[in-house]
């Protein structure tokens, strides 16, 4: 059977096969994005990105879900914040601002990105100039991404102070809320490897980005059941790649890539192949637990050195036929790291091509898919 | 560029000149090392520890000002760095990453022995790696945590109560990252860090920052300005990448000196002076002679930038028992207090009305964006002040996409459109 699904961003259509209504059920959250936690009977926290803790303020009895806009016109925050923002964060802003989110409780912004400082630096302000402004709670989590024994243990210490700031919890909610995380990242791996053979990109970032805003104990539930179902398909033909670069919130490069007879089998991003990484440990004591999780085992643009943040990319690569560097048009950061991750491919023989056209309107430009095109055949010769 | 009016400029100038000889030379004679250091760095730290340091960003402005950064540019967007990425911290390891040796200013950067940078902006870990395998140098990384309380009016605090205004946690953080830093140079020199002289160059530096508070206020009480806006920005900065240093405080004096002296003759920058304008911002380092191109027609003299007024309120601390700590408050904040809301914007509007500024330009550095930051918030205060802005949508160092004719048209309208307001 043949289900067809409009995505968030509007008017696209895809094909997934093999529905169900667990599949059905994680299409739809992925789609709704917030609006799923709109009929919450616990305060809901919004978070900026994959580095928030989200056990933490689960345990706290919030419902954490992911801000995560689609980018377009940012009316709101025009009068505050400068072009150079990329639109996520725009978006971010500018839905804060409106009042469209009035329902969040808690906006919890992790230091992952200056951006996101800046975020929190910009909504303090305008609370501050504008008081009689709705907008929610705002708390920065100052994680730091630099591998040091100094940022380990100031990263620990704001682990607690984000605890504490964030109300009375015991440790037994605390540790149940650790087994329904773990239990959605088995999930989560249980996709992920059938992506391998039986389970395309396109098909696949729907059903795992549903993660950033489900329960996670209902998640692991659906998301189990889905890769069950998924197992029982006939494997895809197709030379493997991966993506590499910007963020894709969407599957729309994943569908260009795939239109021509690849399969993407991942993508360093959060929203992908990096949204479940290992377990949160039990073995240690659960806020400690959590925050190695974040610091140790969460893809953001500020790890480093190099040598930590390239690790998982590198060892992928040598599983894939070719490597996609996807680097958006906005920019200020990946570019820097492409030259150095585009030798590391030559030096191991791993083909890749460069593509700098944005597809969040739905598609990549013509020119875009005659360089797809001729690298397939490539990969396919 | 424009006349020096000033002899302490020239004097400022051959220093900088002499002192980048004598770095070269110790490093190629004499094996001495030095770093390379974002100017967020405690430089101090260095200093005490005898590596002389070279500021990136210092090293920006020599390279755009010798109307270079569009060769090196062109040569790093080449070599796969795509040409949106930011070029402010980026342009010196441009200038390193090839390239004809000879057109490099003053004979090039050596190879230092250490480079070091404050993790501000996503870009910077990578700009430095990058730059430190360049080079084959150690890099050594200090994190910046984001500051999560910000009280109002930051500079009537940031003197005796700096302790309370930074929060303890990013203090003990970055004590922390400058006990790992201090290593780094024991290692590399073989000596020991003596805290006391620590306390005697903190010292120096507010002994230096005193003088030139004195200068802000000529400038601020004097009726017409005594010195130029690009003037204050060489003298102050001479001094300021060797703070606290003997060279650093006589010159800081001298600068007074000759100041004051034009204050009591009556020696105006601009005989002309009809309107007094403040540069928000970095220097637009490629095309310094901007700064008096509306002299002549409007008596439009740019009276500030943050140069010359963020070292009184940003670098004075009182109260030195533990000098590390106050120099980790030095450091740990410069970017929320020169730059974001709220810090920056209450700042800007206090020394505007303290120096009495008719119209603000401010620089929206398109080609650096992610130092675009808090710009937004900056106008709007100004304009809920009564003071008109223009923004400036140019690149601090990076000249391929100015056109001075044009943007010196659009400023001059925007002066007449300041000077009908005032009649
Ligand atoms: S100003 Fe630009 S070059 Fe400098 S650290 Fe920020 S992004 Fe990087
Ligand atoms: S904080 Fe601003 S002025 Fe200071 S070094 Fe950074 S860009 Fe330059």
């Amino acid at each position: 059977m043949n289900h067809a699904y409009q995505t968030y961003t509007g008017g696209v259509q895809f094909n997934v096969p093999d529905s169900s209504p667990e599949i059905e059920q994680l299409q739809q959250s992925y789609r709704a994005r917030l609006a799923g936690a709109l009929g919450q009977s616990r305060p809901v926290a919004g978070v900026t990105s994959n580095t928030a803790p989200w056990e933490l303020l689960c345990a706290a009895g919030y419902f954490p879900v992911l801000l995560s806009p689609a980018n377009g016109p940012a009316p709101f925050a025009a009068p505050y914040m400068e072009a150079g923002f990329d639109g996520r964060t725009r978006s971010i802003f500018d839905r804060l601002l409106s009042g469209e989110w009035s329902f969040l409780h808690t906006v919890v912004i992790p230091r992952t990105s200056e951006q996101e400082h800046k975020l929190f630096l910009y909504l303090r302000e305008v609370a501050r100039q504008e008081p009689s402004r709705k907008l929610p709670r705002t708390l920065l989590f100052n994680l730091l991404h630099a591998q040091s024994a100094e940022a380990r243990t100031y990263g620990l210490s704001r682990t607690r102070e984000l605890w504490k700031a964030l109300g009375p919890a015991s440790m037994e909610e605390l540790a149940k809320a650790i087994a329904d995380g773990n239990a959605a990242r088995g999930a989560l791996r249980a996709l992920l490897r059938l992506r391998a053979d039986r389970l395309s990109g396109a098909e696949a970032l729907p059903l795992l980005g549903a993660y950033y805003f489900m329960d996670r104990a209902d998640y692991a539930r659906l998301a189990v059941r889905a890769a069950d179902i998924m197992a029982a398909r006939p494997a895809i033909p197709g030379p493997r790649v991966m993506i590499k670069g910007s963020m894709l919130d969407h599957p729309h490069l994943h569908r260009a890539i795939e239109g021509h007879g690849a399969v993407v089998a991942a993508e360093d991003d959060w929203w992908g192949s990096r949204a479940a990484g290992q377990d949160v440990s039990t073995e240690l004591g659960p806020l400690e637990a959590v925050f190695l999780k974040y610091y140790e085992d969460a893809p953001s643009p500020r790890v480093f050195p190099a040598s930590v943040a390239d690790a998982w990319f590198l060892e992928t690569a040598s599983t894939v036929a070719g490597v996609v560097f996807y680097i958006s048009p906005d920019d200020d950061v990946r570019g820097w790291d492409y030259p150095r991750q585009r030798s590391a491919l030559d030096a191991r023989g791993i083909p890749h091509l460069l593509l700098r056209e944005d597809p969040a309107g739905g598609d990549v430009p013509p020119e875009c898919h005659d360089r797809i095109e001729e690298f397939t055949t490539r990969l396919k010769g | 560029m424009a006349e020096r009016q000033l002899q302490c400029t020239t004097a400022a100038a051959e220093f900088q000149k002499a002192w980048f000889a004598g770095l070269r030379q110790d490093v190629f004679e004499r094996k001495k090392p030095y770093a390379i250091a974002q100017a967020d760095m405690p430089l101090e730290l260095f200093q005490v520890m005898d590596v002389p340091v070279v500021s990136n960003q210092w090293w920006s402005a020599i390279v755009s000002a010798k109307r270079l950064s569009g060769y090196y540019l062109d040569l790093m967007n080449a070599a796969g760095y795509h040409e949106g990425l930011c070029r402010y911290c980026s342009l010196s390891l441009a200038s390193t990453m090839g390239g004809d040796p000879a057109k490099a200013p003053w004979g090039g950067l050596p190879k230092p022995a250490m480079l070091g940078a404050r993790l501000t902006c996503d870009c910077i870990q990578r700009v430095f790696s990058l730059y430190a395998e360049t080079f084959g140098s150690e890099f050594v990384a200090l994190d910046a945590p984001g500051a999560e309380q910000l009280p109002p009016r930051w500079w009537e605090l940031s003197r005796h109560r700096w302790e309370e205004l930074f929060e303890d946690h990013r203090l003990d953080f970055m004590v922390a990252q400058f006990e790992r830093l201090i290593q780094a140079l024991e290692r590399l020199t073989g000596n020991g860090f003596d805290e006391a002289r620590l306390r005697t160059l903190m010292e120096g530096v507010n002994r230096q920052e005193e003088i030139l508070e004195e200068v802000r206020e000529l400038i601020c009480a004097a009726p017409r300005t005594p010195v130029r806006m690009h003037e204050q920005i060489s003298n102050v900065m001479a001094a300021q990448w060797v703070r606290g240093s003997e060279w650093a405080i006589s010159h800081a004096r001298a600068f007074r000196d000759e100041v004051k002296a034009r204050v009591e003759q009556g020696v105006a920058a601009c005989p002309s002076e009809r309107m007094r304008l403040m540069w928000v911002g970095a220097g637009l380092w490629h095309d310094t002679d901007f700064y008096t191109a509306f002299e002549e027609r409007f008596g439009a003299v740019f009276v500030w930038s943050m140069y010359l007024a963020f070292g009184p309120d940003g670098y004075i601390r009182y109260g030195l028992d533990n000098p590390l700590r106050a120099l980790a408050s030095r450091t740990v904040s410069m970017n929320e207090q020169l730059h974001n809301p709220p810090w920056a914007n209450e700042w800007i509007v206090d020394q505007a009305r303290r120096h009495r500024i008719d119209a603000a330009l401010i620089l929206r550095p398109l080609g650096t964006k992610p130092s675009d930051t808090g710009n937004r918030f900056i106008e709007r205060a100004l304009e809920e002040a009564g003071i008109p802005v223009l923004p400036i949508f140019a690149d601090m160092v990076d000249a391929r996409s100015w056109d001075a004719a044009a943007m010196r048209g659009k400023v001059a309208q925007f002066l007449e459109s300041v000077e009908a307001r005032c009649t």
